[in-house]
This record gives structure tokens, sequence and C-alpha cells, in this order.
């Protein structure tokens, strides 16, 4: 069932937690098609032609409709995690399917299937085509395929790496975690790997195929100190190859984890009020992601149900500040060589020197507008059609020094890491978590804090925005997942250090009490 | 025997060969219907069957868990051959094995009735009526102010059937239907609230009429009109029924096995101790007919059973599941809630509302987490200022920030709303001397 409400969430947190839940194992089967050519896959391995993929459009547009696509996936995911210091569990899955989507105007039918046979490819056509019902219009007799640029090349697929050569990474965190400090009571450790293959055709003539790496090696410690427990998880990861995941980057791994876990036994719950906020760089960018980014979304603006649906062309903030959504840095956890509805992937400016510039577009609302898709039409899988989603979602470097920034402040919060956070996107209400941070002083970082919602206006936020530092650093992880209406998309973020110049802080006692 | 069991015995068979010691297999089909409205036209219109075997695999002391929808006998047999030998590569768990046959025993002979065969007789054109009466009573009811309406009917069938090699075996159909409908409005500014209702039950004949959800979906909408950021106060706050589930989520979670045994728990070593004050109570019933999280088992096939959880503020039981329960050296009582119920109290929202005079009636929360280590939470709200009892002023961008240890015992009183429209059934709940933060 989808969320009850609409609301949109990101959570960042470390996966070991919930990968019991979700996960499995490879199966020898797909292994063996997996190692086909990343082109031509769906063809050679499960005799999808062009004919049939014409016969299906045909049939998803035969009550009539405007356009109609399918999206054929393929994605085999593993996960192996250690805990109490063995490799002792792994879970894998194979998902396979398609989904054929007919769009009318603005509404959309759609119908999907586990099974790649004609038979059952042409009833979810069928199913698709109930959202019209008016003269057939006929897809396009042949299919041109797209080019696209190669954000995240393979090398070697993650299908052909053996779970033994996994093992000893998630052995060496752990290692490492607990050779750090003594403090270190529990360590969690998790290698994951994903590998999707997607190919999209429309009706319009365009064959686009894909093949998305995501993986990530993630840690979660816990420290005692006089009878309390802290915890804290890291992790690095995105698209990248299995390369990546190589001695330097367990030890920074290691070291992040062991820091976050050991300063919060020096941290508190700051006191409660508006204050000024620091963000430091990095994943503090969910600020970003949750203040403009949903609100920019294309869907909520053509119904008019986002806070940002007049605000096109207007000034939304100083003229130093630049906001970007892209699908084009190489390696990066939201970066798409093509969307899910075969839209190039390319980079958007959200705003520019401080002018509310673009929505977030997919095709159906590209269309509202009369604009180019911006190809932010995402999808979960085959089991969804798409709607407007971020990819990775920043600021763009200023020229204050984060000390400049810091040192502006009397009295405040900064911002080291985020957990989570959400948004109200018709109010434009938002808040993230705080799972470490420190006070600001007289200008200088102080008390380590921790366990804070932060709460902002999303507008009335990026007008607050008064200093922009330098130092643009984007998150180098691969966990980071935005829901909105019941689809999770893998996303990421990034910030220069930036000062905003007042948030509410939800602490535990008045200011100054 | 159906199909699909002897799909499971087919299963079970195939690991045993390919090597494994002990093999659990469920299979799960699933058949959904979803009708969206917007604008007195069908929005979204989606349609599938799906279906899903789940693997787990006991070999050598070692354990895997694994999916695949390809349920092809040749391609099963391959995916278990692989899954066998994969799992040898991993490291031994002594605590890792299916639980022992007592706990599968004793499994209540009632009828839950999570399935409701009127399901099978849902057309097309009622789910597309209803979600035009759904839209069309939420649009009369907003009026001028209604900018967009979206209503939303949702069904589904789901069918499960589960084996072991030590001699469980699981059967559930079940049924869900849903009916939504959400409203944005036109506020001061910029500002466009949205607000929702919906209602949920196992059968479609048991829910309220469509017409009051869509009128409830705008009423809901309005009440967050005029939302403002009042000055930072310690003072009572009422938690509604439908979003009390959000704070509770953070205590319970402290309660898992998992988190006892990974040691990221602040209810660690707390059995027996007093958690909340006298009017904490915690049931898991999994025995309610037609509930949400009704079972007969549980995810070990463990036969359910009702329990006390937390009892007048002292905490009798974890939620403790077989592996859990191995790990740590106890006894396993059940790896996760099914209904969750706090017990209702005896007066209506309004009437606590009046004796209490001022506080904060919450009717929403925005972000937040809390630390299961430590119990400290902090989250974001929205709800209402009461003044001598009455509703005065909507409150939006504000934040309530606690410890789960401290904040269980400023618990108050308990209203007689129970929200039935979820497994965790609670009513609205009244804490005294809350920090709400704001300006």
């Amino acid at each position: 069932m989808r969320s009850m409400s609409r609301r949109s969430f990101l959570n960042t947190s470390v996966a070991v937690g919930s990968a019991a839940a979700i996960s499995r194992i490879i199966p020898g089967a797909w292994v063996q098609s997996a190692r086909a050519a990343t082109l031509g896959f769906f063809e050679s391995e499960f005799g999808m032609s062009d004919e049939l993929c014409k016969k299906a459009l045909d049939k998803a547009l035969s009550k009539g409709g405007d356009f109609a696509d399918i999206y054929f996936e393929h994605t085999i995911s593993n996960w192996v995690s250690l805990e109490d210091g063995k490799v002792d569990r792994a879970y894998g899955s194979v998902d396979l399917g398609v989904g054929i989507r007919t769009v009318k105007g603005e509404q959309t039918g759609y119908g999907f299937t586990q099974e790649l046979t004609e038979e059952s490819i042409l009833a979810a056509a069928a199913t698709a085509a109930t959202i019209a019902d008016g003269a057939p219009t006929a897809a396009a007799k042949s299919f041109l395929r797209l080019e696209t640029e190669n954000y995240y090349p393979l090398e070697t697929l993650f299908s052909d790496i053996s779970l033994a050569a996994k093992l000893p990474l998630v052995k060496s965190v752990n290692e490492k975690c607990f050779s750090l400090s003594n403090l270190i009571i529990k360590v969690n450790a998790t290698m994951h790997d994903q590998q999707k293959r997607i190919m999209i055709v429309t009706s319009d003539g365009s064959k686009a195929q894909d093949l998305i790496p995501r993986s990530y090696l993630s840690a979660s410690v816990v420290a005692e100190k006089d009878g309390r427990q802290e915890r804290a998880g890291w992790n690095f990861g995105g698209r990248q190859e299995f390369s990546y995941f190589n001695a330097a980057v367990i030890d920074r791994l290691a070291e992040e984890v062991v820091r976050r876990a050991v300063i919060l036994f020096e941290a508190e719950q700051p006191p409660a009020g508006e204050m000024p906020v620091v963000l430091g760089p990095g994943v503090t960018g969910i600020l970003l992601h949750e203040a403009i980014g949903h609100g920019m979304e294309a869907d909520f603006n053509r119904k008019g149900i986002s806070t940002y649906s007049t605000m096109i062309g207007k000034k939304v903030a100083e003229p130093f500040v630049n906001i970007i959504d892209e699908g084009i840095t190489p390696r990066q956890l939201g970066s798409v060589n093509v969307d899910d509805e075969g839209v190039p992937g390319q980079a958007t400016m959200l705003v520019e020197n401080g002018i509310l510039t673009s929505y977030l577009h997919d095709r159906i609302s590209a269309k509202h507008y009369g604009v180019k898709p911006t190809g932010n039409g995402r999808r979960q899988s085959y089991q969804h059609y798409p709607i407007p989603r971020m990819r990775n979602t920043y600021m763009l470097a200023g020229k204050s020094t984060p000390e400049e920034v810091i040192k502006s402040v009397k009295k405040g919060i900064y911002v080291e890491d985020i957990s989570n956070g959400q948004v109200k996107i018709g109010e434009g209400d938002f808040a993230f978590y705080v799972s470490q941070g420190k006070m600001i002083e007289e200008g200088a970082l102080t008390r380590p804090v921790k366990d804070i919602n932060i709460m902002g206006n999303g507008p009335k936020m990026l007008q607050n925005v008064t200093m922009v530092a330098n130092d643009l650093k984007l998150h180098e992880g691969g966990t980071g997942a935005c829901g909105k209406d019941g689809q999770s998309m893998p996303v990421s973020f990034g910030l220069p250090t930036c000062l905003v110049k007042s948030m509410t802080v939800g602490g535990v006692q008045k200011q100054g009490a | 025997m159906s199909k699909e069991m002897n799909l499971c015995e087919f299963v079970l068979e195939t690991a045993k060969i390919a090597g494994a010691d002990d093999c659990r297999v469920a299979f799960s089909k699933n058949r959904f219907v979803e009708v969206q409205y917007r604008q007195h036209k069908p929005e979204t219109v989606k349609e599938a069957a799906t279906l899903g075997v789940d693997i787990d695999i006991y070999v050598n002391g070692r354990y895997s868990s694994q999916s695949t929808a390809d349920v092809r006998t040749e391609a099963l047999q391959a995916f278990i051959a692989n899954a066998v030998e994969t799992t040898k590569l991993l490291e031994e768990d002594a605590y890792r094995s299916l639980p022992d046959p007592s706990y599968y025993r004793g499994r209540a002979a009632i009828d839950l009735q999570l399935f409701d065969a009127g399901y099978e007789k849902i057309t097309p054109e009622l789910r597309h009526s209803m979600a035009k009466e759904l839209e069309a009573a939420c649009l009369d009811a907003g009026g001028d102010k209604a900018i967009s309406v979206t209503s939303q009917v949702y069904d589904e069938f789901q069918e499960e059937k589960i084996l072991t090699t030590n001699g469980f075996a699981g059967e559930t159909q079940s049924t869900v239907c849903f009916a939504f409908a959400e409203m944005t409005a036109q506020d001061e500014g910029d500002r466009r609230p949205n607000g929702y209702h919906y209602a949920v039950d196992r059968s479609l004949k048991k829910l309220p009429d469509c017409r009051e959800i869509g009128k409830k979906a705008a009423a809901r909408t309005m009440e967050l009109m005029g939302g403002k950021k009042l000055p930072t106060e310690t003072l009572p706050v009422i938690i509604e029924n439908r979003v009390a589930a959000n704070v509770l989520n953070g205590f319970v979670s402290a309660m898992s096995g998992n988190a006892l045994q990974q040691k990221r728990s602040f209810l660690l070593d707390k059995k027996g101790a007093h958690v909340g004050s006298d009017l904490f109570t915690l049931i898991d019933d999994p025995h309610i007919i037609g509930g949400l999280g009704s079972r007969l088992y549980d995810g070990d096939g463990f036969a359910t059973k009702k329990r006390t959880m937390i009892e007048n503020g002292v905490l009798q039981e974890y939620f403790i599941d077989w592996y859990r329960s191995r790990k740590l050296g106890v006894q396993p009582t059940t790896g996760g809630t099914s209904n969750l119920i706090l017990p209702p109290g005896k007066r209506s929202v309004q009437e606590i509302m009046r004796d209490l005079g001022r506080g904060i009636l919450i009717n929403g929360f925005i972000g937040g987490n809390s630390n299961s280590n430590t119990g400290d939470f902090s989250i974001g709200i929205t709800g209402t200022l009461f003044e001598n009892g009455e509703l005065t002023q909507a409150v939006a961008e504000m934040n309530i920030a606690d410890n789960h240890l401290e904040f269980w015992k400023k618990l108050a009183d308990l209203a007689n709303d129970s929200w039935t429209y979820s497994s965790w059934r609670m009513p609205s709940l009244v804490f005294m001397d809350v920090v709400v933060s704001g300006v």
C-alpha cells in the first residue's frame, strides 16, 4: 500500500539494520545471463524484439492516448553482513519484469508483469490502455537507439564477483573499527552491490538501454563509556565499481564511524528555539533536498500543490545562491545516463543567481508547461510509473571561507551530519534530523550536540541564506534513499558551508533557561 | 494439496538434495488494483499481480536468505543449488537454526477473518464510483479554498504459504481495501496546506461512506490553515490517535531482541522497571478479528498469543525472536508487533481539552528521529493551540524533544478514541509539561 500521506521523506541511515528484512542471494540461473553485454541484453537473453515492443505499444494505445512506453528491468542485488565478528549472513534477490504505461494528457494507465512472454506483456498493455477511451493511435514503426554518456562504466560486473571476494572487506572494517578505540563494543558492517539493467522503448520511436550499478560499504558501531552506549553509522559508495572498495576506503570508513560514535559521549541536546544555523559541507545538502528540491518537482507544481507553484522567474534568494539538480557527476548515487522514461541525463538549475529558474520535469509535466523534459522522470522499478524525482541536488560554491561563516555567528548551531529529513510540499515547512553537530559560541565551535530536529520553511530559509563558502562537497555515499508516493529512489546531495540566519532548533529547554 | 504447496515441497526437497541441512520456504502471491482521481477524471489506473519465493538456507551451521520470482522448475533448481553453494562460503553462526518446533504448536483455532470473499466481486465500476465520490465530497467541503483534490481507492489480495524442513506449515489469505482523499488549500501568501483522511479494512463493505471520508479530508486540511510558529513554551500536549504511533515507534524499536543484543537499546536491563506512568500499558494482541496486524503464527512460525508488554508503566516483556533469543540466552517471545494496543481511556479529546484549559493538540509530525541507545528524540509537529478548552490557533514549524524514559512518565491521560485503521491501535495521548519549541 502506498504511504498514507504524500509527504516526502529521506533517509540516509546505514542500512545494516534493515538489510535482513529485504534482501537475498545471487541465483545461478541469472549469473550467466548477466554476463551479456550492456546493449541488446533483453533482446538476446529474453527475445524481446522490436516487433514485440511495437505490438505491445500498439496495444497500449489501442484506446487512444498521447504516448506509451515499455520499461524492461532485470536487477540483481546482494548484501553480505558482519555481526559480532563474523561474516555470517548473506541476502540476495533477483527481480525481473516489464511495466507498460499509457499516457493521455495528465492521465496514466499502468500495468506490469514478471513474465517476459508476449501474452503477459500484451495483457499488461491492455491494462494500461484502459486509461483512454477513444480511437486507437499508432506507435512508431521502428525504434532509434538513444546514445548516451556513461557516468558509471563497469569494468567488472558485480555478478562476476564472488561472495568470497567481498568477505575480507567487511572483515577488515570490523578489525579496523576495533583497533581505533577501546570504547567500541559492537561493529556491524555490510557490503551491498546491485546491478540493474533497463531498456525503455517509447511509442515515439526511441529505445534506450542502461546498466546501472549501486554499491556501498557501511559500518555501524556502538561505543560504551561509563555504562552509557552511543551509536554512529557511516558509509561510502554510490554508483561505484567493486575496485573502489580498497584499503583506503576501509580505513576512511572506520575512522569516520568511530570518530562519530566516540564524540557523542560529550554531546547533548542543545537549547530549543530560533537561532542561526551553519551547515557544514557534504551530506548536509539534505537541507536543500527538503527545503527546495521536492517543492520543485513539477508534478506538485502543475497540480498547484507546491508552495513554489507561482514562483518561477522570481527572486527567492541572495544573488550568490545557486542550486542545481543533475544526473551527470560520475559515480554519484543520483546520476543517470538516461532517466526512466528515456530522456538523457542532464543538469538543471533550480536557482540561478537567486532567481528560481526551472522545475524538475518528467514528460507529463514538460508537456503541461510546454518545456523540454529535464531527465527527472524516475521510478523505483518496473512495478511503478515514473514521476519527477531528484538526482544529485546541491548548492554551488560561494566566495566566503568556512572560517568566515562560522566566525560570523555569535550563538548558534553548526550541523555536521544529518540522518533524515521530511517536507510538507504545500506549506514548504521542512525538518531535518541532526545526528552530529556543535554549538557555535562567539564565533567558535564549542560543545558537541546531537539528536536535534531542525525545522524551517523552504522559501523563508532560501531568503535567509546569508553566507556561502567556497568548500562545496558532494556526499560520497551509497545509501541515500528518497521516498515519494511509495517509491524509493537513490539520490545524492551536497553543500558548501553556509549560514542560514534563523531556523527552529528542536532542543530540550528554553534558550537561556 | 494446492499447486503452491507442491511448489513449496519441491523447494524443500531440492534444497536438501543440493546439500542444505534445513530450509524454510515462503511463497507469496499478490494482486492489487489502484485507482486515483483528480479533476473528475482517473489520474492513474494501475493493476498487476506478483509472486515471489523467499528461501532461507541452513547448511554447515551457515545461513543465507534469497528471493526470486522465477518459479520455473529448472530455474528454481539452479537458483537453489547456487544458493546452497554460496551459503557455504560464509562464516559459521552457532546461533542460527530453524526454531524449536515446540514453538509451532498450540496455534489458536480461530478464524481471524483476514480474507473477505466479497473481494472477488469488486468491479472496476465500483472502484471508479468510489474514487469519484471521495473526490466530489472533498471538493464540496473544500469549496473555494480547494486548489487540488486527489482521491484513491486501493484493494489487494495476498496469499502466503510457508513450509520448513522441521515441520512448520502455514497458509494465510488476506484482503485489504483502502479509501483515501487529500486536499491542498490556498492559505495566506504561498502556504498551501495539505490534509488527508483515509480508512482501511479487510472488507470493502466495512469501510465508512466515501462521502464521509472525502468530507473529513477537507476538514483535516482546513485545520491546518493559518499555521504559525508560536514562542517556545512548556505545556500539555495531546497527540492525536492517528499519529500517536510515530512517537511510540521510537520506544517500541528499543524493545526488540536485535536492539538489545546489539546493545542499541535504552531499555537494556529495564525489564521489571518503571518506564512510564501508571497509564502506560501496551498489549500485543494478534487475535483481533479482522485486525490489520492479526496473525496465527509469527515470522518464526511461533503460535501467537496475546501478551502484555508493558503493564501500568512496568516493562514486562521484550520482542525477542528465535535467533536473538539464542544469542541472548533467553526465552523467545515474538519477533515483532502484531496489533499493538494502548488501552483507551473514558473521555473524549474535547472533554480532556476542557479539563486542561490550555495546550497543543498535535495532529501531525514532520521529520524527527529517535536515538535507540539513549532514548533521546526530537520531532517536528503541526497542530492546534487550545485555550479555555477551545481550539484557537493552528501551529506549524514547531518541535518537541524529550527522552523516552522521561516522556512516557508524563503520560497523564488517554482519550476514548482508539484508531482502528492501523495495526497499532492508539487512542489520543495526553502528556504534561512538554517543551514545544518555536520562536
